[in-house]
């Protein structure tokens, strides 16, 4: 049912077309499904299961793909855009409409997932106030911009707004931007020496691509004996993290995950090779775990022949990549 | 335990003692007629209702030139198309926002996150989602110091591109979710 709806909406259906056109260029490092056969139409499940599971993967993998590089071809923009208007801050995720309204700085956009539309603002709302300062003053935008120049990422950030005339307060935790430069791999290293390794970019293609979580609910978490926390339901592959299918991840590095997005964000602020402290519940015991950020997978390149066939290459070795995000 | 199965009850006497059809779907003979009726009746009408369109629309380009005569130069604008934009927004702008209002709509009614997170996808939505964040702190900077049209339009665009992209991203991530 819920597929249905998805389908019926434009949206989806030009961003399966999308990914349907990339699936077929996707780098199929998973084993290609096989050619229907009779035995598969007989009835062999197992088949048909190894079949889905392996077109998932593609799918999965054309995403990751059409996200690393829209990120890319986003970062030559916001490099050239952004000294222009500062260096980089902790942001709410809102547009704010520079007319403002008089009685405080109107939201015109909500950042998609942003840490705005987590905490539920929505657009038209008008920020008031921001940690408790007014900001209704002539030039309320401005002053909105000012204040959140000195808000750290990662720290609370209290917003009063009015909707509907009402008042309504918000505590929205700060993100900091994500970090910029791409990998490019037609330029020469002499350009790549002074920049920073970016961030996240393994878990794109890295061993923890495949490791599975969930939130724990009351309910949920009642079984494993804790309230908060991310179940791991698939460890990662090749005993990266150390983690076992069962574990509950209660923190890392001290910083709780809320939630299988949050856990993602905080293991995205690591870099490849850097060491961190897992706090887990394996058996209803709490113990803590040494483990090394993997060093991520290259994504592989399909490579053309002339006689049509394509065969997989590795990409050249990845010398800056995008997504770099410090942990909400 | 059973209800009776009355062989003769009294609702199945009541739909065998009804007449029989009156008249029989008309065949395909009989709507070529009909459909050659209509067409010679709307060319008898065609005539009288151009000529009062016309009239129509005579009247209102003679209204709009009179009440336009003193605006500047230029296309006349839809008045709709200028009130619906929200104040500051160019109109290459205007038409990039709508595209995305959709879009955002769409991905509002998705559930935060799929019942069981892959690492792999939700890094990519992540990162998409925190993209998009800064373009929109940039953007709101870029409106308050007056940056020029240009660099607003650049930056506008690249939101809708990684909108669109996020789209994508969750549209995958919801039907690997949905297909388990």
């Amino acid at each position: 049912m819920y597929c249905n709806r998805l389908i019926r909406s434009w949206p989806a259906v030009l961003a399966y077309a999308t990914l349907a056109a990339t699936v077929t260029a996707a780098p199929a490092t998973a084993a290609a499904p096989p050619a229907a056969s009779g035995t598969a139409h007989e009835g062999n499940n197992a088949d048909l299961d190894a079949q889905l599971e392996a077109a998932r993967k593609k799918l999965e993998q054309a995403a990751n793909e059409v996200a690393r590089l829209s990120a890319q071809l986003s970062t030559a923009t916001l490099d050239q855009l952004m000294p222009l208007f500062g260096p980089p801050r902790a942001v709410i995720g809102v547009e704010l409409d520079p007319a403002g309204t008089g009685a405080g700085a109107r939201v015109r956009e909500v950042s998609p997932g942003g840490p705005a539309a987590e905490a539920g603002i929505v657009p038209g709302d008008v920020i008031v106030a921001i940690n408790g300062t007014a900001v209704t003053g002539a030039d309320p935008t401005r002053q909105v911009v000012t204040l959140m120049r000195d808000v750290k990422p990662d720290t609370h950030v209290s917003v009063r707004v009015l909707r509907d005339g009402k008042p309504r307060e918000y505590v929205i935790t700060a993100r900091p931007g994500p970090t910029l430069f791409a990998a490019t791999d037609d330029l020469p290293d002499i350009f790549y020496g002074a920049l920073p390794k970016v961030r996240g970019a393994f878990m794109l293609h890295g061993p923890l691509t495949d490791m599975e979580l969930v939130t724990l609910t009351p309910r949920l978490g009642s079984y494993f004996g804790s309230d908060k926390g991310v179940l791991v339901v698939r460890a990662p592959a090749d005993g990266a993290l150390k983690l076992e299918d069962g574990d509950v991840i209660l923190a890392i590095d001290g910083r709780q995950p809320s939630s299988g997005s949050h856990a993602t964000r905080i293991l995205g602020s690591y870099q490849p090779g850097e060491k961190l402290t897992l706090r887990i519940l394996r058996q209803h015991k709490t113990l803590e775990i040494e483990a090394t950020l993997p060093e991520g997978a290259r994504p592989a390149h399909r490579e053309l022949h002339e006689d049509g066939s394509a065969a997989e290459r590795r990409a050249p070795p990845a010398r800056t990549v995008i997504f770099g995000s410090g942990a909400a | 335990m059973y209800p009776d199965l009355d062989p003769h009850p009294p609702h199945a006497r009541l739909l065998r003692e009804l007449p029989d059809e009156a008249a029989q779907p008309y065949g395909f003979a009989e709507f070529e007629r009909r459909s050659r009726e209509r067409a010679r009746a709307a060319r008898r009408t065609m005539p009288a209702g151009a000529s009062f369109a016309v009239v129509i629309a005579a009247g209102v380009l003679a209204l709009a030139l009179r009440f336009a005569a003193p605006a500047p130069q230029g296309p006349a604008r839809p008045v709709g198309v200028e009130a619906a934009r929200p104040a500051g927004l160019g109109a290459g702008e205007a038409g990039t926002a709508a595209g995305t209002e959709v879009m955002e709509q769409w991905l509002a009614t998705l559930p935060r996150e799929p019942a069981v997170v892959r690492v792999g996808t939700r890094a990519a939505v992540t990162g998409l989602e925190d993209r998009i964040a800064q373009v929109d702190d940039l953007l709101s900077v870029a409106r308050v110091e007056q940056a020029r049209p240009a660099r607003l339009a650049a930056l506008q665009q690249e939101r809708t591109r990684l909108v669109g992209t996020l789209l994508q991203v969750r549209y995958a991530e919801t039907l690997v979710d949905e297909s388990r």
